[in-house]
């Protein structure tokens, strides 16, 4: 039994968004990695695309920064390099650059320290579960997946728990900016040039960057320095501090991709778990926790792509990348690649092992928060798993309108709490 | 070049390594045990991190400024022979290499 099976013909249209919202179309990307490795697409919306869907490929290209950068966008869309140099963050540079932000955070971020949240975490679930459980019946992507990693942030960045739901709707809206669901100013469909030089060419990057300020107003009159934000305003070893630009885009950043890709994390983890109820009892008496976290992060892979930019010709597969192509990472591809995963398209809490490529694994911008992720996930699924004796879905899911973001918006499922 | 993973378990897996090629890169061809390399040696994470013989020190040299700040990232303790194996590169000199595997 497979959990899902793609319906997509194949020949799907990678740059239309509307082709992600039944999942990713993976028999496309199976298409591609059997005949096509090195797929050039045409595009309308702007310079076309190489994509790289084989999992060794990507392997292989991503721990080359200096060949395909990522210092000139990381999206498909084009930008010019005024919008670039304003709406850039340390994803969108390369070494040794990327490594004078990255160091300044990278302790905060890291296994031994998040380690230290673990009970922290184990508390939060408590009360998420607790509401959502004694409801029978609920979207567990709005009722348990979006709860933890925005209380979780909250901690993280040190902001106050009643502006939480705000600032991840505003990180919805920026992440989410092509699902009508998610913000009103949809990128695809209407003319967002008012906002070009914002983070995600977004409104609500405005709207975040005006919060950040006043909040570090407010806890520097406060002399309050909790949380990772005070770290980033830190002088790099050679004096240098970030721009308010540079700041504002972290922010935004953390916001964002801390928020929906663990969420997504967690509501495909519990889509598995309503189509092979096989894994819920395995939660409860195997011995999973070391696997299981990177298996369901495997199969939810929520950054569908990174793009990158080819700095000099590269020859590969009989094809030829020329300086300044833009290229594909396809993510989602390499994490169903039959070549490196067996059954790719089953969950197996036990993988081992598990060369997944959720969080860019093999490549300098290799998830900051990966850790974070993977405590959270297995808190969360460990809780869930002594709670309940059944789960199972209780209508269709709904993915996000997004090429960029895969994402489970709507869950609806039905438990038996014990 | 040879070189020996003294592992926790009081194990040892011995490699010849091709010069050129950076100790995370042969740990993970020779399956060496919690060394993992999540960044591809781009110095972006601290999974390779492992400790260097006291008598090989000398040869292996210190970590620049980059691997000095991501050394304060590793899973096990810090220690002044601490290094991230993505830093130290195969060569004639280093024949005989001996790294100590941290337990995580």
């Amino acid at each position: 039994m497979t959990v899902w099976t793609p319906t997509d013909d194949g020949f799907a249209d990678l740059t239309s968004h509307d082709t992600f919202v039944n999942g990713a179309p993976h028999n496309t990307f199976a298409r591609l990695r059997r005949d096509d490795p090195v797929h050039w697409t045409d595009w309308d919306g702007g310079e076309g695309f190489w994509s790289i869907t084989r999992h060794a490929d990507i392997s292989e290209m991503n721990r080359q920064p200096q060949v395909f950068s990522s210092a000139r966008g990381i999206r498909m869309e084009d930008q010019t390099y005024e919008e670039y140099l304003a709406r850039r963050t340390f994803q969108e540079t390369d070494p040794p650059e990327h490594m004078m932000t990255r160091i300044k955070v990278a302790k905060a971020f890291s296994k031994p320290v998040i380690a230290e949240f673990e009970n922290d975490i184990r508390k939060l679930c408590d009360d998420i579960l607790d509401v959502a459980l004694q409801k029978g019946a609920f979207d567990a992507t709005k009722d348990i997946a979006r709860q933890l990693p925005m209380q979780m942030l909250g901690r993280i960045l040190g902001l106050p728990e009643e502006d939480l739901p705000w600032l991840v709707e505003k990180g919805d809206a920026l992440i989410a900016n092509t699902d009508p669901d998610f913000t009103d100013h949809v990128l695809d469909k209407m003319t967002t040039d008012e906002f070009r030089m914002m983070p995600f060419n977004s409104p609500a990057g405005a709207e975040l960057y005006s919060y950040a300020k006043d909040l570090m107003a407010r806890k520097d009159a406060a002399g309050d320095t909790s949380g990772v934000l005070h770290l980033i305003l830190q002088p790099a070893k050679d004096g240098s501090v970030i721009t308010e630009e540079e700041f504002r885009n972290f922010f935004c950043l953390l916001v964002a991709a801390g928020n929906d890709t663990t969420r997504y994390s967690i509501a495909a983890g519990i889509q598995a778990m309503c189509h092979q109820p096989e894994l819920l009892g395995q939660m409860q008496s195997e011995d999973i926790w070391d696997t299981a976290p990177d298996e369901i992060i495997r199969w939810a892979t929520p950054a569908i792509y990174f793009r990158r930019t080819a700095t000099q010709d590269v020859e590969m597969h009989g094809k030829t990348i020329r300086e300044g192509d833009k290229v594909l990472y396809w993510w989602s591809s390499a994490n169903r690649d039959d070549t490196v995963f067996d059954d790719p398209f089953r969950v197996n809490l036990k993988r081992t092992p598990n060369k997944h490529l959720s969080f860019g694994q093999g490549g300098p911008h290799v998830c900051l928060g990966m850790w974070l992720a993977r405590l959270e996930v297995r808190v969360l699924f460990q809780e869930l798993a002594k709670r309940i004796t059944s789960i199972e879905a209780n209508g269709p899911h709904k993915f996000l309108r997004s090429n960029f973001v895969g994402g489970i918006k709507e869950l609806p499922v039905k438990v038996v709490a014990k | 070049m040879k070189v020996t993973w003294k592992l926790p378990d009081g194990g040892e897996i011995a490699a010849d390594v091709k010069d050129g090629i950076n100790m995370m890169e042969a740990a993970v061809a020779n399956n060496v045990p919690n060394v993992i390399g999540e960044c591809g040696g781009n110095l972006s994470c601290a999974t390779c991190h492992v400790y260097v013989d006291p008598d090989w020190m000398g040869k292996t040299g210190a970590a620049d400024e980059f691997e000095d700040a991501m050394l304060d990232v590793a899973e096990a303790p810090r220690q002044d022979n601490s290094r991230l194996s993505c830093q130290i590169t195969a060569s004639a000199d280093l024949d005989g290499l001996v790294l100590i595997v941290p337990e995580v």
